[in-house]
Formats: C-alpha cells, sequence, structure tokens
C-alpha cells in the first residue's frame, strides 16, 4: 500500500516484544516492520512439534518469535541469494491442534495467517502473550511490496510454501489483531454472535417469505 | 475454419493466468458497493485494502493470491461448432504448458488425495465439466481456478419434500461453519434439486453469475435477496473479522427432481476468480471477462 494508506497505523517492531503483544487488543490494526518466520505447511508444523516433543532444535531459533501462516515462493538468485517472488496467508484453524505446543515451547509472541484459531491455541496464547495477526487473503501484492530481504530458508526437500522462511519486511500490514494475548478472539466472539442472532435472523427470513408470497 | 486443439489449448492456458492477475469488474463493483454501505469503520478498511491489493495486481501485473488453486474449466459446446483435434488433451496440454512458462511460476497445488503429495499434475487434472449448447457455433470456456476459500467450505445435504424454510435454514447452517475462514466477502451459489451430482453442479454455476446481477425467476430473485440479507446479519465481515459485509451475492438456482431434494452451498472468496471466453467457428476469440 501507499505512504498515505498506512497513515493512522501504530507500527511495532518484530520479533514483538512480550510487553507489545500484552498490549495489543483484539481489533487493533496494526503495521509490523521487522524479522518473521513464515510457512504455509502442515509437514513442516508437524516437524516444528516433532523438534518441540524431542527436544531437538529447529533450523533457526523460533523462540520469543513469530510463526505466520505464509504461503511465499521463493527462490536462489543469481548471485547466490534467495528471493520471495510473492507472499500470502493460509488457513491458520488446519494448525489448530498443532499450534498450542508450538506457543508455549518456544514462547512465541505472534502467529497468523487468516481465519483466527481455536479455543485451545487462545488459552496457550494468554498464558505465553502472544497475538494472532489476520492477514489480508488475496493480498499477494501487497503483502509481498513488504518484504525488505529474505533471511533463511529451512527444509528446502518440501514444497515451496511449506518451506520455513525467515524475513525481513517493512510495513507488512496493516493486519488486524484476531486474539489477543488475553484471551480475546474475534473469531470466537463473532462465531458465537451470529450463533446469538440466528433465532432472528431466521425470523426475518419466514417474515420476508410471508412478504414475497412464497 | 474449425475451431483447432491449438486454439483451445492456448485460450485454455490464458483463462488461468489471466484469472490470477485481477478480480472481475463486476467483483470490484461489489466491494465498492460494500463500503458505502458497511457501517464498521475496521471493515471499511479491509474491503479498501481488497481494493487495492486488486489494483496493485492489475497494475504490476502480480497474481492476486499465492493459493492459485488447482485448474477448474467449466467448457460448453455448440451443437453447430466445428471442432477439429483433441479438445479434452488441448485443456490438461494448455495447463501443462502454462506451467513451464507462467511467471511468477505457480506453487504445486494439485494434490493427491490418498497420499497428500503435491505437485502440477495428478490424475483427473484439470478439473473440466461438459455442457452442450443446442445450435450455437462456438465453444465456450470458463475458468475458475479452486483453492480452499473456494473450495474446502461448501457442503451439501439431501432433504425429503424440503420447505423452503428448510432449504434457508441448511444455507445458514453452512454458512455458520464457514466463519470466517473463506476469506469474506464471498459469492454464495446454491443448488437446489436434481440429483446429488446436479445440485453440486448448478450451486458452482451459480457462483459464477455476476455479482449484481438479478435472477430473472421472482421466487429465485427474492429469496436471494433476503438470503444475502440473512448472512450479512451474521455479522463476520471482511476477512472474518467483524463487519456487515460477508457475503457480496447469493445466487440460487434448481432443477426438478424426484422429492428427495439436496441442497448444496458453495463459496467463491472475495477475488471470485474467474474468466471466460467464446471461440467461435471463424477463428475469432471473444472475451468475456
Amino acid at each position: 500500500m501507499s505512504a498515505s494508506d498506512h497513515a493512522g497505523f501504530r507500527t511495532l517492531r518484530m520479533p514483538l516484544s512480550r510487553e507489545d503483544a500484552r498490549s495489543l487488543r483484539a481489533g487493533d490494526m496494526i503495521l509490523v516492520d521487522g524479522e518473521i518466520v513464515i510457512t504455509a505447511g502442515l509437514p513442516t508444523v508437524q516437524r516444528l512439534v516433532a523438534c518441540a516433543e524431542d527436544g531437538h532444535a529447529p533450523p533457526f531459533p523460533l523462540d520469543g518469535g513469530s510463526l505466520l501462516h505464509l504461503g511465499s515462493y521463493s527462490q536462489d538468485t543469481t548471485d547466490g541469494g534467495l528471493e520471495i517472488l510473492y507472499m500470502n496467508p493460509t488457513t491458520s484453524t488446519r494448525f489448530n491442534r498443532l499450534m498450542p505446543t508450538l506457543i508455549r515451547h518456544f514462547g512465541l509472541t505472534a502467529v497468523g495467517g487468516k481465519g483466527g484459531l481455536d479455543a485451545g491455541c487462545v488459552e496457550a496464547m494468554r498464558e505465553v502473550g502472544c497475538v494472532y495477526l489476520s492477514f489480508l487473503g488475496g493480498g499477494a501484492p501487497l503483502h509481498s511490496a513488504a518484504i525488505e530481504a529474505v533471511r533463511e530458508v529451512a527444509y528446502p526437500d518440501l514444497v515451496a510454501h511449506y518451506r520455513l522462511v525467515r524475513l525481513a519486511v517493512r510495513g507488512l500490514g496493516p493486519l488486524t489483531v484476531g486474539i489477543d494475548a488475553h484471551g480475546n478472539s474475534l473469531f470466537d466472539t463473532l462465531q458465537h454472535q451470529a450463533q446469538d442472532r440466528m433465532p432472528a435472523i431466521l425470523a426475518q427470513l419466514a417474515k420476508d417469505r410471508a412478504a414475497a408470497g412464497n | 475454419m474449425p475451431i483447432t486443439y491449438d486454439a483451445v489449448k492456448a485460450l485454455s492456458a490464458d483463462l488461468y493466468d489471466w484469472s490470477l492477475r485481477a478480480v472481475p469488474a463486476d467483483t470490484k463493483d461489489g466491494l465498492r458497493h460494500a463500503i458505502g454501505t458497511e457501517s464498521q469503520d475496521g471493515a471499511r478498511k479491509v474491503l479498501r485494502m481488497m481494493l487495492t491489493s486488486a489494483q496493485k495486481a492489475e497494475d504490476e501485473d502480480r497474481f492476486v493470491c499465492s493459493d492459485a488453486g488447482v485448474p477448474v474449466y467449466h467448457v460448453t459446446i455448440g451443437t453447430a461448432a466445428r471442432l477439429d483435434g483433441d479438445i479434452k488433451a488441448a485443456i490438461s496440454d494448455g495447463f501443462d504448458e502454462l506451467v513451464g512458462r507462467i511467471s511468477p511460476p505457480l506453487l504445486k497445488h494439485v494434490t493427491n488425495p490418498l497420499t497428500n503429495e503435491r505437485g502440477y499434475k495428478g490424475k483427473d487434472m484439470p478439473l473440466v465439466t461438459w455442457d452442450v449448447a443446442g445450435g450455437a457455433d462456438w465453444v465456450e470456456i470458463l475458468c475458475q481456478p479452486k483453492a480452499l476459500g473456494s473450495g474446502r467450505w461448501a457442503a451439501l445435504e439431501t432433504f425429503s419434500f424440503p420447505s423452503l424454510a428448510e432449504i434457508e435454514a441448511y444455507v445458514m447452517k453452512v454458512v455458520m461453519q464457514a466463519g470466517s475462514q473463506h476469506c469474506p466477502p464471498v459469492i454464495i451459489g446454491v443448488g437446489i434439486g436434481g440429483s446429488f451430482d446436479v445440485a453440486a453442479r448448478i450451486a458452482s454455476k451459480a457462483t459464477m453469475r455476476r455479482v449484481g446481477s438479478v435472477n430473472p425467476e421472482p421466487t429465485l430473485a427474492a429469496m436471494e435477496e433476503r438470503l444475502l440479507r440473512a448472512v450479512n446479519a451474521t455479522g463476520f465481515g471482511p476477512m472474518g473479522t467483524g463487519g456487515d459485509t460477508t457475503a457480496l451475492a447469493v445466487h440460487v438456482d434448481y432443477a426438478s427432481g424426484h422429492g428427495y431434494t439436496p441442497v448444496a452451498v458453495c463459496f467463491n472468496c472475495w477475488i471470485n476468480r474467474r474468466t471466460r471466453a467464446r471461440l467461435h467457428n471463424d477463428g475469432t476469440v471473444e472475451r468475456f471477462e
């Protein structure tokens, strides 16, 4: 996005400090600078859980950092470096079962992607002081433009979007704090709100059918 | 001059390529309209980001979404179309050729469901449905790549002699199951009746109708209007983080059946990837979207 599109949003440094993570509230919209770690792969997250459970070190340190459910196309450059051609979020709920272990073991301060995480993850996040950042799906042109440099790519045996990638970003966002470190989840709140509204919604449909002669 | 293998191959590849780099005009209009009606500030910001992302993709020739999905085509063959060559192979070969040449490269999303291994090729890929148009002298190809937001949350249930109230309650049940997860605001397709496969097909086809178009059948038009209001009253909002805009459109179609009535509900995420063109017997290509 252009600089004017970024006006008025708080910018936070990644990896987030525990204090910054706890300062955020569900519904806040922020920009982030600094280093993030991303993957869109279930096998990747399974490998990281195995590291946590077996006590092996992951390919690079994750302690106090972020693990975001973002897929990317990374490739080697002619000068021996790495570049990312595009990057975008994937559905986080696919990782529900695995994330609490990673959030607790590595003391993550930020997770993210799109669609949110379940109650087990919300509880783990509350315990350690971690937030969920919701990215715009279909936002590849915006997210990709925020990449400054690729620091490291691990698990090259996996398909590109499954690899674990550490990269530097600037002005990534705006991102919505979907779940804060105090147990508040927009996704959970909205699901309950919709359930509560459903009797009235169905009653309105009945009224509308009657009015339409259906 | 007949419609050739080469023409079908080239157009199939192009339609897929084009679908990745733009959001259809009707869908962008729907997003703009939603900015005007959305009551929540955060939701309006997300809707504006969507339009910015769509514009940047067009201006800079980028993919809107990194998940290019898998190739899904709907092909309609006119009975007066003159064909030269194996157009079924042409569609598959077109996708293969695209994989080899497209820049930036596609991620590997074609998945073997038995092993979860991913690549560019697989059994029955591309996924193609075939239809016939009586008397037409063209072949129409519609490309609608499918990924999680445009496939994962679809559902079907079969009822016996359901009332409209039961059908509409089921649509809302599927909307609740999808919740925040399908990259809303979505386009919802509902297929009622026929048989198991026909209901699914007409639901899928209903998502291809333009956002903002009015159903010519008054009963369905009224149903679409009230279901759209109902879906947007849930409050999931853009990207499922709250707001009045969970769907841009609900499109309903039906087929007569036996009395056991399948009801299929499917979604297309907000980028609503969709391109469509016709190959005519005289060699011309007519692009619609």
